[in-house]
C-alpha cells in the first residue's frame, strides 16, 4: 500500500470518525486534516466537495499539502462509500468479511443504523419526538447482534461496528448530560430505560464498542458536549 | 464451490426487485423465482423471509424447498442494493462490480446520488405529491449527468456495473409512464418534462440511458405490460 491516505474530518462529526474508527482497525497509515466547517476554506469546496462536507477521502496522487489537494488523487465522498472503499483498500483487514453472506449481514446492519437509528436519534435530540421511536431502532439493532457475539456481525470488527459507533458515543452522551432540544429529563429517562434488562444485549455491545482503543483515540468528548450546548438551545418546554 | 439454491421473491411492478433480477441475470445465475402480489401477500412471507414485507427478499442455501414453504435453515437476505452486491459477491464472473477501488467507489457514489437525489422525486411525480414536480426530477436528471463520465458507455466505464444496475428500473418505469401520460402528474407537467429533456444539454444522459433500455437484462427482467396495468389501475392518467 504506497498510495497516500488523507481523511479531511471534524471531531465532533460522527461521519467522520465512522473513517477514523476503519482506518484505525486496518492499521492504514493516514494523514488527518480538520476542516474549518464554520469557515469553510474555499480549496474545500471547489477541490474536495463541493457539497462542503465531511467526511472527504483524498487516495493517491503526490504528497501534497493537505490544504493544496492535487487534481491527480482520488476524491471519495458519502461515509458509507468511504468504509466500503477502505474494505476494498484492506481485504484481509476484516473490515468486511470475506463470506458473501457475512458481508450481506454487515451491509444490513449499516443500513439497519442509517435507516433506523440515525434519523430517530436526531429527530429526539432536536426535539422533534419523543425517544419511543429511538428505543424501537435499538430493539432492531440489538435483534441483530448474536447473543456471545463481541461484534454486530461475525467475529471481527468490521465497517458495521465502525458505523454504529460514533452514534452509540452520542447517544450515551444524551442520556448522561440531558443536553437537547427534548424537554428537560427526557435524556436522562432514555438512559433510564437503556439500563433495564430489555436492552442488556445492546448495553453490552455498546459498551464494548466504547471501550475499544481505536475508538478512545478518536473520541473527543468535551468537543461534541460544547458542539451540542451550542446547538440545541431551543429546549420544548 | 458453487453457490448454494437461491429463491428470489419479488414482483415485476416493483423497480428494487427489478434491481435483483437484473444482477441475477448478468450472473447467469440459476435461481427459483417467486412473484408476490404486492397488493395481497401471502401471510407466511413476512413471519418467514423478509418482516418488513417488501420485496426483493433471498432465501439462500438451505434445503430445496417450495418458495412457500420457506425452511429456517436458509438465510434470510433483504434490501435490493445488498442483494445486487451480494449476487456480484457469489459471482465474481457476473463482472458487475470493477475490480479497481476507485472505480467501486465511484459507483456507489453513482447510487448514492440515484438514491437521494432521483428515486425518491420518481414516485411524487407519479403519484402526484406537489413536491414531485417536473423540476424536481430535473433535478435527479441533472445530478445523474453531472457524474456521468465522458465518452464512456455506463455510468462509471464501458462497463455495466451495478450502478446502472441501481439506476435502469426507475428511469425504465418513469420513461413509459410518461411517454404512456399514465400517473396523477398534470399533462402539463408530464410535456414540460418531455420538452426540457429535449434539449441538447442533455445529449450525454439521453445516450446513456438509451444505451441502459438495451441492456439484454434489462430487457428480459422488464414486464412493461405488468408495470403499466398495475400504474394506470392505482393512479390514471395524466390530466
Amino acid at each position: 500500500m504506497s498510495e497516500q491516505l488523507t481523511l479531511y474530518l471534524h471531531k465532533v462529526s460522527p461521519f467522520s470518525q465512522k473513517i477514523q474508527l476503519a482506518l484505525a482497525e486496518a492499521n492504514a497509515p493516514y494523514r488527518a486534516y480538520q476542516v474549518n466547517l464554520r469557515n469553510k476554506p474555499e480549496w474545500f469546496t471547489s477541490k474536495l466537495n463541493p457539497v462542503g462536507q465531511v467526511p472527504v477521502l483524498t487516495y493517491g496522487g503526490p504528497n501534497v499539502n493537505p490544504e493544496d489537494p492535487s487534481s491527480l488523487s482520488a476524491k471519495i465522498v458519502e461515509s458509507n462509500v468511504i468504509l466500503e472503499f477502505l474494505a476494498d483498500l484492506y481485504p484481509n483487514s476484516g473490515l468486511l468479511p470475506k463470506d458473501p453472506v457475512l458481508r450481506a449481514k454487515v451491509r444490513f446492519f449499516i443500513d439497519a443504523t442509517m435507516k433506523h437509528v440515525e434519523g430517530t436519534y436526531l429527530a429526539f435530540v432536536q426535539g422533534n419526538e419523543s425517544f419511543d421511536n429511538v428505543l424501537k431502532a435499538i430493539e432492531f439493532i440489538q435483534e441483530l447482534l448474536e447473543e456471545g457475539r463481541n461484534f454486530a456481525v461475525g467475529d471481527h470488527y468490521t465497517i458495521a461496528d465502525a458505523c454504529i459507533s460514533p452514534h452509540l458515543a452520542r447517544l450515551k452522551i444524551v442520556t448522561e448530560t440531558d443536553i437537547g432540544n427534548f424537554p428537560a429529563g427526557m435524556g436522562y429517562r432514555l438512559g433510564e430505560e437503556l439500563e433495564g434488562p430489555r436492552f442488556a444485549k445492546f448495553k453490552k455491545y455498546a459498551q464494548r464498542m466504547l471501550d475499544r482503543p481505536g475508538f478512545q483515540q478518536t473520541h473527543d468528548e468535551e468537543a461534541i458536549i460544547g458542539y451540542f450546548k451550542r446547538r440545541f438551545t431551543n429546549r420544548i418546554q | 464451490m458453487a453457490p448454494e439454491q437461491i429463491t428470489l421473491y419479488t414482483a415485476k411492478v416493483c423497480p428494487y426487485a427489478q434491481r435483483t433480477e437484473i444482477a441475477l441475470a448478468e450472473a447467469g445465475a440459476l435461481f427459483k423465482r417467486y412473484e408476490i402480489d404486492l397488493t395481497n401477500k401471502p401471510e407466511w412471507y413476512a413471519p418467514k423471509v423478509n418482516r418488513a414485507s417488501k420485496v426483493p427478499a433471498i432465501a439462500y442455501g438451505g434445503p430445496d424447498v417450495a418458495p412457500e414453504n420457506p425452511s429456517p435453515e436458509s438465510t434470510k437476505l433483504a434490501e435490493s442494493l445488498i442483494l445486487v452486491e451480494f449476487i456480484a459477491d457469489l459471482y465474481p464472473s457476473s463482472n458487475i462490480l470493477p475490480t479497481d477501488p476507485v472505480l467501486r467507489a465511484k459507483a456507489r457514489f453513482f447510487i448514492e446520488v440515484v438514491s437521494t437525489k432521483f428515486s425518491p422525486n420518481f414516485m411524487k411525480f407519479v403519484s402526484g405529491n406537489p413536491e414531485g414536480t417536473h423540476t424536481a426530477i430535473l433535478t435527479g436528471v441533472d445530478a445523474i449527468q453531472d457524474i456521468l463520465p465522458d465518452g464512456a458507455k455506463y455510468a462509471v466505464g464501458d462497463q455495466f456495473t451495478i450502478a446502472d444496475i441501481a439506476f435502469v428500473p426507475f428511469w425504465a418505469r418513469l420513461n413509459l409512464l410518461v411517454q404512456k401520460g399514465i400517473g396523477a402528474y398534470t399533462d402539463e407537467e408530464r410535456k414540460n418534462f418531455l420538452k426540457a429533456l429535449e434539449d441538447p444539454k442533455y445529449a450525454k444522459f439521453n445516450g446513456y440511458v438509451q444505451r441502459l433500455l438495451e441492456r439484454e437484462s434489462f430487457k428480459s427482467t422488464f414486464h412493461a405490460d405488468v408495470v403499466e396495468g398495475i400504474f394506470t389501475k392505482r393512479f390514471g392518467f395524466a390530466k
